[in-house]
């Protein structure tokens, strides 16, 4: 692999498009906006272009499986998903397979799902036991993974039972989010996220549940998804019908050091339209009425159509969130989506959407996409809703939960499929990406060269 | 469903036949797949993204017509299903598939009765209720209809609770097209059964309604049903609350009509007479004031009292885009029992 041929970017002068920055159209907000939109980081990054076999060779497939996911901290389940004692999860990465478990001390602990006898995985499903015991021969052990009972103890002198205990998994949690790392040798977890959890500070995730959980297989390579997620640009050709309201080609995009936020205002004409439609189109715009239907909210006089969509959000958060009236337009307008590296998707503020993205499987053309919707709640948390699988074929539709974004989803994806096949068709050799609007992409590049090459 | 492509100005209509129709300024009409397959008309290209957003929702329908009932007794007719013998030109349909519908105490009687139906006319259901155990045999019995079911267990006189659940309800199916205000308090002696009824049968109705407005807003055939009662409208043997409360109800549903008529929300009341059914309140009376029981039965002119599915298929009906011109209505099923002659 010549990684030497990935040109940095010559010329560091910054690309913007025409039209409203993000940061001018803060200024416009009708309440005070928080420090953290206000940041901007000053990275500059390499890697305008990347070699196509990154996402279509198994051989960089099973690099990524040994360097990436064998050594890299990742969103394994929620803490809500394993509330009591002995609730445990499966999550499967490439050949891994980790038992998440809550102990009868409460702590979270993670092993490979493996049994330490003949090797049957533990546990074929997530469930609730107040010991693991494997189902072939019957080895058991504790939730704090020491063992517990060998049927037969007469016949494995051999075995100690200190010896013998499951063997543990790193784990860190954050946000309600439970992250593992299969390097015993990781870094902390802490030192691995920086500064993200300050970033989340005035939207703690830790307090929603999980009003909805769909995924969805994909037959294309698990970066070629979830990069179709980390910007704005391909909004105007791919959901032409969003642009009235949608601030896409101004979007702005920071990176630090594991992670990476793109923010894209809503409630704002694209800079690509000639005609700058009026605050009630692009209201109508956001709410998906049709050019023959009846309008379902009108914009006030003297008010903008931002205004006003910040005002419902308001209306809807109020008693849900605390102090919502402080909220700004923003917060409740625009989509804040962060990236931690590798596969992790946290949006900001309140628009509820974490997204998750791995391989399926051993294959670099097959992944799995998950979308979560994180609601806030009050009073006693509701339960998680119940995690909806979607075949490679179906439409997000079938999963009425996620309400109206299902049919964006489905823009998304007609791409997908579409392009593994493209690279694999190429005569070419390398992708390209633009200088700023695919910022968090060319972040995630550099970081996934940093630990291949390690 | 009509949008304009915001580049290329092409206008894209969905048409009833799973096509759409795409108008392009500069290059003429085509007509087109969702895949983008091309029919006929001189444009012969069209965007894949537009085409799937526009024509797309006919993919999603519930899966209801395609998979029969596990249990087709349990079934209730669909209305009009006499009519449709071959040549009938009067065929009604109710236009239910694929609404969402939420009902509050739809665990047991006329509630679970009304959620069922709504569920067999391919309706996504949300129901509340206080018992859980109850809540959840409902739920199943309605998943196993193969519809969306989002339920939650609440006490329907805690306003905040219900306001959340209709909220989460109206997330989690992607909107609502129906509300049904159906929990009661029931009859009771004392200065108790009139808060009680005021709580949840009156401001169930109204809190309920307010906050699955910004919902009923954005469907088109959007409809309110709450459950009144023939205590409201003919003397029943004592003063009760319970008939004074149903009564208010039935004026705030008449007030709602009016003023949610412009914004295309239909409002009705059912008013039920005596309804029997295992563990129900006639039941219950049947049991331990006979003559009461037998009074009322003798009232009934058509010698017997309702059961909840035809109460169920009458709510189903008034919520239905059939009942498109029905508003302000209280519609009384009693099989005769009041005497009265409603002008």
């Amino acid at each position: 692999m010549d990684f030497e041929n990935m040109n940095p970017v010559k010329n560091p002068k910054e690309s913007r498009s025409n039209g409203l920055s993000y940061q001018q159209l803060l200024d416009t907000d009708s309440r005070e906006v928080p420090d953290v939109l206000r940041m901007q980081s000053s990275r500059d990054l390499p890697f305008v272009r990347v070699p196509i076999d990154r996402y279509t060779s198994q051989a960089f497939h099973d690099l990524e499986f040994e360097k990436i996911w064998k050594k890299v901290w990742q969103f394994a389940c929620r803490e809500e998903q394993i509330p009591e004692v002995g609730d445990h999860q499966i999550y499967d990465i490439g050949k891994l397979s980790i038992l998440i478990v809550r102990g009868q001390d409460a702590i979270i602990r993670a092993f490979h799902n493996t049994c330490l006898h003949r090797g049957r995985a533990l546990k074929d499903r997530p469930g609730r036991s107040l010991q693991l015991q494997c189902p072939f021969h019957g080895w058991t052990w504790n939730l704090d993974g020491s063992l517990k009972q060998i049927p037969c103890r007469w016949d494995f002198d051999h075995v100690k039972n200190e010896k013998t205990s499951l063997t543990e998994i790193k784990v860190g949690t954050w946000g309600g989010f439970v992250f593992i790392n299969p390097d015993p040798n990781a870094e902390a977890f802490e030192d691995y996220i920086g500064d993200l959890p300050s970033h989340f500070e005035r939207w703690p995730l830790e307090e929603r549940y999980i009003a909805a959980h769909v995924g969805r297989i994909m037959e294309c390579n698990w970066k070629v998804a979830q990069e179709g997620f980390m910007e704005a640009y391909h909004v105007a050709s791919t959901h032409p019908q969003m642009l009235s309201a949608i601030g896409d080609a101004n979007s702005q995009y920071d990176a630090w050091d594991h992670f990476s936020r793109a923010i894209t205002a809503n409630m704002t004409p694209s800079p690509h339209l000639r005609k700058k439609p009026s605050e009630q189109e692009q209201l109508d715009a956001m709410m998906g009425v049709s050019l023959d239907g009846k309008p379902s909210m009108t914009v006030p006089e003297q008010r903008t159509a931002r205004q006003t969509l910040g005002q419902l959000s308001r209306m809807q958060l109020q008693g849900l969130v605390p102090s919502v009236q402080d909220l700004s337009d923003a917060e409740l307008s625009d989509s804040i989506y962060y990236t931690l590296f590798p596969n992790f998707h946290p949006w900001g503020a309140y628009n509820r959407i974490t997204y998750r993205f791995r391989p399926l499987g051993n294959s670099p053309n097959q992944s799995l996409m998950e979308v979560f919707y994180l609601a806030p709640f009050r009073g006693k948390r509701p339960d998680p809703h119940p995690f909806q699988l979607l075949n490679a074929h179906a439409s997000w539709t079938e999963a009425p939960q996620l309400g109206s974004l299902a049919k964006v989803f489905d823009q998304d994806t007609l791409n997908m499929a579409a392009v593994q096949k493209g690279l694999h068709a190429a005569g070419h050799q390398e992708v390209t990406f633009s200088q700023y609007q695919e910022t968090k992409i060319r972040h995630f590049h550099s970081l996934l060269d940093q630990y291949v090459k390690s | 469903m009509k949008l304009r492509h915001a580049l290329s100005q092409a206008i894209y209509i969905d048409q009833e036949d799973g096509t759409v129709l795409v108008e392009d300024p500069n290059l003429g009409e085509g007509v087109f797949r969702i895949n983008g397959e091309w029919i006929r008309g001189k444009l012969r290209d069209a965007d894949p993204h537009m085409l799937l957003f526009v024509g797309g929702p006919k993919l999603a329908k519930p899966n209801h017509s395609r998979t029969s009932s596990p249990n087709p007794k349990a079934r209730c007719l669909p209305l009009g299903s006499n009519s449709n013998a071959p040549g009938s030109r009067s065929h009604m349909e109710l236009g239910l598939e694929g609404k969402r519908v939420l009902i509050t105490a739809a665990s047991r009687g006329i509630g679970q009765a009304t959620a069922q139906c709504f569920a067999d006319h391919g309706c996504s259901v949300a129901l509340c209720a206080r018992g859980e155990k109850q809540l959840e045999i409902a739920s199943q019995n309605l998943k196993e209809r193969g519809v969306q079911v989002f339920s939650q267990s609440l006490d329907v006189s805690n306003g905040d609770a219900l306001k959340n659940f209709i909220s989460e309800a109206g997330e989690a199916l992607g909107g609502l097209d129906v509300y049904v205000a159906n929990a009661s308090a029931g009859a009771g002696p004392g200065e108790e059964a009139w808060q009680a009824n005021f709580d949840i049968d009156v401001m169930g109705a109204v809190r309920g309604v307010e906050a699955s407005l910004p919902f009923l807003a954005d469907s088109e055939t959007a409809s309110v049903v709450f459950i009144g009662s023939t205590a409201a409208v003919e003397f029943l043997g004592a003063p009760q609350a319970y008939n004074a409360m149903k009564a208010a109800l039935i004026a705030h549903a008449s007030d709602l009509s009016q003023s949610l008529a412009p914004r295309g929300i239909r409002v009705n009341v059912v008013s039920p007479g005596p309804v029997f059914f295992e563990g129900g309140n006639w039941e219950m009376i049947k049991q331990t004031m006979p003559q009461v029981y037998e009074r009322a039965l003798a009232q009934c002119a058509i010698g017997r009292m309702g059961t909840p599915d035809e109460v169920a298929r009458t709510v189903v009906f008034l919520a239905s885009p059939a009942a498109s011109l029905i508003t302000g209505a209280n519609l009384v099923a009693d099989g005769g029992f009041t005497k009265r002659t409603s002008f």
